[in-house]
C-alpha cells in the first residue's frame, strides 16, 4: 500500500520535472557528446563519424589553451576577490549597524543587470567616463581607455565581474553568519575566544556551510564567463581578453567548426566539474555541526 | 566605536559602487540614438501605376523572410505590406536580433521551421546554397543583374539586394572652411597627393583630419580585405589572388599590393584622431566628428549613413568617397575608383518550402525587380543602392548617390573576395595589433600567412 502512493507521488511531483531536466539537459548534452565524434557542420544533412580527431583538433589550437589559462588567472582572481569582499561585508552587514538592510539590498542591485547589459554600461564607463576624468584632470591612470590595454581590460574585466557576483554571495554569507547560534558565540565570549581567535575557530568552521556554496557559485559562473566577456571587451585589445567559453563559442559559430568548437566545450565543462567538484568534497569536509 | 567604523566603511564601499554605476549619466551621448522626436522624412511612393502581372492563384499564400539588414526591418514590413495589398501574399518579416544571420538560419533549419527567404551574407550564401537553397537560375531577374551575380558551381541561388560601397568620406563643406578654397576630389590622384592634402589640413588648424574605426570588422574586413580585391579589381582576381596564396605561390612578404595596403594604412594611422589611443576610438563619436568638422575624412562604407544623419548630417550636404589610395601611379585603377559591390543577397529555401510558397516568394522577389512600385520602395523606403539595371531611382542619401553615380560612371570596381568567416574576426585582431603600433610589418604580414596556411 505504502510503496504505490510512493509510486503515485514520484509521478505526480517529481516525473515533471524530472522530464524537464532529461529533455532540456540531458538529451542535448549526450547529443553534444555525440556531435563531439562526427563531422557535422551544423548544416549537412549526413553526419560521418570521425572518431576522436575533433579532440586531436583541440589539442593542436594554440588560441584555446591560452583562452584557458586566462581563465583560470581570470577565475583565480574572481574567486579571491568575491569571496573575500563578500565575506568581509556580509560580516559587517550583520553586527546591526545602521541600516543594513538598505546596505544589504544596495550591494545586491548589481546581481539583479543582466550581464550584456552591464558590461555595456561599464564598456562606457571605461572608454568614455574614466577617459574624461583623465583628460580633465590629467591623471595618467585614466588618460586612455583601460579597454585598449590587454592587462587592463583584464582588470576591467575582473572588476565588473567581482561587482556582479558580490552582492549575491553577501546575500549567502549574512543568512549563514545570521544563521550562527548566539549560544555558541556567548559561551566562545564567555571561555575568553575574542577577535581573530573567535573567527578562526569559531565562525570560521561554522560558517564554512556557506563557504562551500559560495566557492561553488563563483568557481562556476567565473569558468563559464561569457555575458560580460562579450559585451565589455569582446575579447578585445586584439583577442588578449578572449575567456575559454567566448573562443568555444567563436570556433562553432564564427570559425564555423562545430566539431571541433563542442569538443573544446566539453573539455571546458570536464575542468569545470572536476575542479567544482574537488572544491565541494575538499570544504564539505571542513564543515562542522554546532 | 566599533559599530560606527563598520557603518562608514560599508557606506563608503557601496558609495563608491553606486556612483560608479551612476557617473554613467552625468556624461550623456552627444546625440541620442533613439531620439523619439525625431522626424524621419521619408519619400512618398506613387503606387498609381503597377503594370505587374500577379499570379491570383497565390493568394492567401503566407510566406516568411529572414532580415539581417536590421536598418531596413521597418521598410521591409511596409514592402511586405504594400505587396500583400497587390497580391494577396502575406510576408513575416523577421529580424535577426541577437545571433549572427548565419546562426539564426542555421538553427531555423535544424528546428525545421526555415524561413521562405533570407537575407544573407555573401559567404553564407555559399555555405549553403547547394545544400538549402532553390535554384534560382532561371529567373528573368538575372538578365537586370548581370555582372553581381554569385555563383555556386555555376548556379544563382541568391538574388543581389544591394550595391554597398566603401572608401575615405570626406565632408566637403569642412575641407572647404579648414582650407579658405574649393575642393575638388578628383583632384587627389595618388596616396602622395593624399598625404600632402591631409598635411595641408593640419597646417590650416585640424590637429589629425581622419577617423579610424578600432572595430575588428573593419579593420579585418573593410581595410585588409583591400590586398585580394584589387588584385585586379574584379571577384575572380580575389578568388585567384586568395587560391595563390593558400598554394604558397603568392609570397605575402613580397606581393606588392601588401606593401601598398600597408603604406596606405600607416598614412591613415599617421592621421587619425585617436592617434594616442587608436583601440580607444569610439564608433559613433566617428560620425560626429566628421559631421561637427573635428575631422574631414573617415574611412567608412555607406552605411554609415544613418550615423552621420543622427549626428547631424543632412542629405543636402556634400559627403563623398574618395579612393582607398594604395601607391603613387595616377593611373592604377586603385586610385580612380572606389570599392563596391553587392552585399546583402536573399536566398530562397528549397528544402522545406511548398511549391506555392516558392512561387509566391519568386514573384516578390521579380515584384522588387519589375514592379513600379518595388523598384521604388527598394530605393525609396530602403534606402538601399539596387543592382538592377532597370530600376531608375537614384538613392536620397548622398553617401550612397556618390557610390550610385560611380558605379554608372565606371568609377567603382566590383570585387569582393569570398573568404572564411572568421577571417574578420582572426585577421581583425592581427590588424587591431598593428594599430596600436603593438606589432610591426613583418608580425602581420607573418599572422596573415598562417591564417591562410591554416586553412584547408
Amino acid at each position: 500500500m505504502k510503496s504505490q502512493s510512493n509510486g503515485k507521488d514520484f509521478c505526480m511531483f517529481a516525473l515533471p520535472g524530472l522530464f524537464c531536466f532529461v529533455a532540456v539537459m540531458m538529451v542535448p548534452f549526450f547529443y553534444g557528446v555525440y556531435l563531439t565524434l562526427t563531422d557535422w557542420n551544423g548544416v549537412s544533412r549526413v553526419k560521418n563519424f570521425v572518431g576522436l580527431s575533433n579532440f586531436g583538433a583541440v589539442v593542436k589550437d594554440i588560441q584555446f589553451w591560452s583562452s584557458l589559462l586566462l581563465t583560470f588567472k581570470y577565475v583565480i582572481f574572481v574567486v579571491v576577490i568575491v569571496n573575500a569582499m563578500a565575506f568581509g561585508i556580509a560580516y559587517l552587514l550583520t553586527r546591526g549597524i545602521k541600516g543594513q538592510n538598505f546596505f544589504r539590498a544596495g550591494f545586491f542591485t548589481p546581481n539583479l543587470i543582466g550581464g550584456i547589459v552591464l558590461g555595456y554600461i561599464w564598456q562606457f564607463v571605461f572608454s568614455r567616463v574614466f577617459v574624461s576624468i583623465g583628460s580633465s584632470t590629467g591623471w595618467s591612470l585614466f588618460e586612455a581607455s583601460w579597454l585598449s590595454d590587454p592587462s587592463k581590460a583584464f582588470a576591467a574585466l575582473v572588476m565588473v565581474s567581482v561587482w556582479q557576483l558580490s552582492g549575491y554571495m553577501i546575500l549567502i554569507y549574512v543568512a549563514g553568519f545570521m544563521g550562527l547560534s548566539e549560544d555558541v558565540m556567548e559561551a566562545a565570549s564567555i571561555d575568553g575566544a575574542s577577535g581573530w581567535v573567535k573567527m578562526r575557530h569559531i565562525i570560521m568552521p561554522l560558517m564554512m556551510s556557506s563557504v562551500t556554496i559560495c566557492l561553488f557559485l563563483t568557481l562556476s559562473r567565473a569558468f563559464m564567463v561569457y555575458d560580460v566577456n562579450l559585451s565589455l571587451t569582446a575579447g578585445a585589445p586584439y583577442g588578449t581578453t578572449e575567456m575559454a567559453a567566448m573562443h568555444v563559442y567563436e570556433k562553432a559559430f564564427t570559425s564555423r567548426q562545430f566539431g571541433a568548437g563542442q569538443a573544446e566545450a566539453l573539455v571546458l565543462f570536464l575542468i569545470t566539474a572536476c575542479i567544482s567538484g574537488i572544491q565541494v568534497y575538499l570544504t564539505k569536509k571542513k564543515e562542522v555541526e554546532a | 566605536m566599533k559599530r560606527k567604523m563598520a557603518s562608514c566603511i560599508s557606506l563608503g564601499l557601496s558609495l563608491a559602487l553606486v556612483s560608479a554605476g551612476l557617473t554613467g549619466c552625468r556624461f550623456g551621448f552627444a546625440s541620442d540614438p533613439d531620439d523619439p522626436n525625431e522626424q524621419v522624412t521619408e519619400e512618398p511612393i506613387d503606387t498609381s501605376v503597377d503594370s505587374f502581372q500577379y499570379d491570383g492563384s497565390l493568394q492567401g499564400t503566407k510566406i516568411t523572410l529572414l532580415n539581417s539588414k536590421a536598418e531596413i526591418q521597418v521598410a521591409l514590413e511596409k514592402m511586405g505590406a504594400e505587396y500583400e495589398k497587390k497580391s494577396g501574399v502575406h510576408i513575416d518579416v523577421m529580424p535577426v536580433t541577437d545571433d549572427s544571420p548565419y546562426t539564426r538560419v542555421v538553427s531555423l533549419y535544424n528546428s525545421g521551421n526555415p524561413p521562405t527567404m533570407s537575407i544573407l551574407d555573401t559567404t553564407d550564401v555559399i555555405a549553403l546554397a547547394e545544400e538549402k537553397a532553390a535554384d534560382l537560375s532561371q529567373e528573368p531577374w538575372i538578365a537586370e543583374a548581370e555582372g553581381y551575380l554569385t555563383k555556386v558551381n555555376g548556379k544563382v541561388y541568391s538574388l543581389p539586394l544591394c550595391i554597398e560601397g566603401r572608401g575615405i568620406i570626406y565632408n566637403k563643406a569642412v575641407i572647404e572652411e579648414t582650407l579658405g578654397e574649393p575642393f575638388d576630389p578628383q583632384s587627389i590622384t595618388t596616396l602622395k597627393e593624399f598625404q600632402d592634402f591631409l598635411g595641408k589640413l593640419v597646417d590650416a588648424g585640424m590637429e589629425r583630419p581622419l577617423s579610424l574605426a578600432k572595430e575588428d570588422w573593419s579593420l579585418g574586413a573593410h581595410h585588409l580585405q583591400y590586398i585580394y580585391e584589387t588584385y585586379d579589381g574584379t571577384s575572380e582576381g580575389a578568388r585567384e589572388a586568395i587560391e595563390q596564396i593558400k598554394a604558397g605561390t603568392l609570397d605575402m612578404a613580397s606581393y606588392n599590393r601588401v606593401n601598398e595596403f600597408l603604406d596606405a594604412f600607416d598614412v591613415l594611422k599617421q592621421n587619425n584622431v585617436s592617434l594616442k589611443d587608436p583601440l580607444g576610438a569610439d564608433y559613433d563619436e566617428m560620425a560626429i566628428d566628421l559631421a561637427d568638422g573635428k575631422t574631414a575624412f573617415w574611412f567608412n562604407g555607406n552605411w554609415a549613413w544613418p550615423n552621420l544623419a543622427e549626428a547631424g548630417a543632412e542629405n543636402e550636404d556634400e559627403y563623398g568617397f574618395l579612393p582607398y589610395f594604395l601607391n603613387n601611379d595616377p593611373d592604377d585603377f586603385v586610385n580612380q575608383q572606389i570599392q563596391g559591390s553587392p552585399s546583402k543577397q536573399v536566398m530562397l529555401d528549397g528544402q522545406m518550402a511548398t511549391d506555392k510558397e516558392q512561387a509566391a516568394a519568386r514573384e516578390f522577389l521579380n515584384w522588387m525587380v519589375y514592379s513600379e512600385i518595388g523598384q521604388q520602395m527598394l530605393v525609396k523606403t530602403c534606402n538601399l543602392i539596387p543592382p538592377f539595371k532597370n530600376n531608375p531611382y537614384e538613392p536620397a542619401d548622398p553617401l550612397s548617390r556618390d557610390i550610385y553615380e560611380k558605379v554608372h560612371e565606371g568609377k567603382a570596381f566590383n570585387a569582393s573576395a569570398i573568404v572564411p568567416n572568421d577571417h574578420w574576426s582572426v585577421l581583425g585582431a592581427a590588424m587591431q595589433k598593428y594599430l596600436a603600433g603593438r606589432s610591426d610589418r613583418q608580425e602581420l604580414i607573418e599572422s596573415i600567412q598562417k591564417y591562410w596556411d591554416e586553412q584547408e
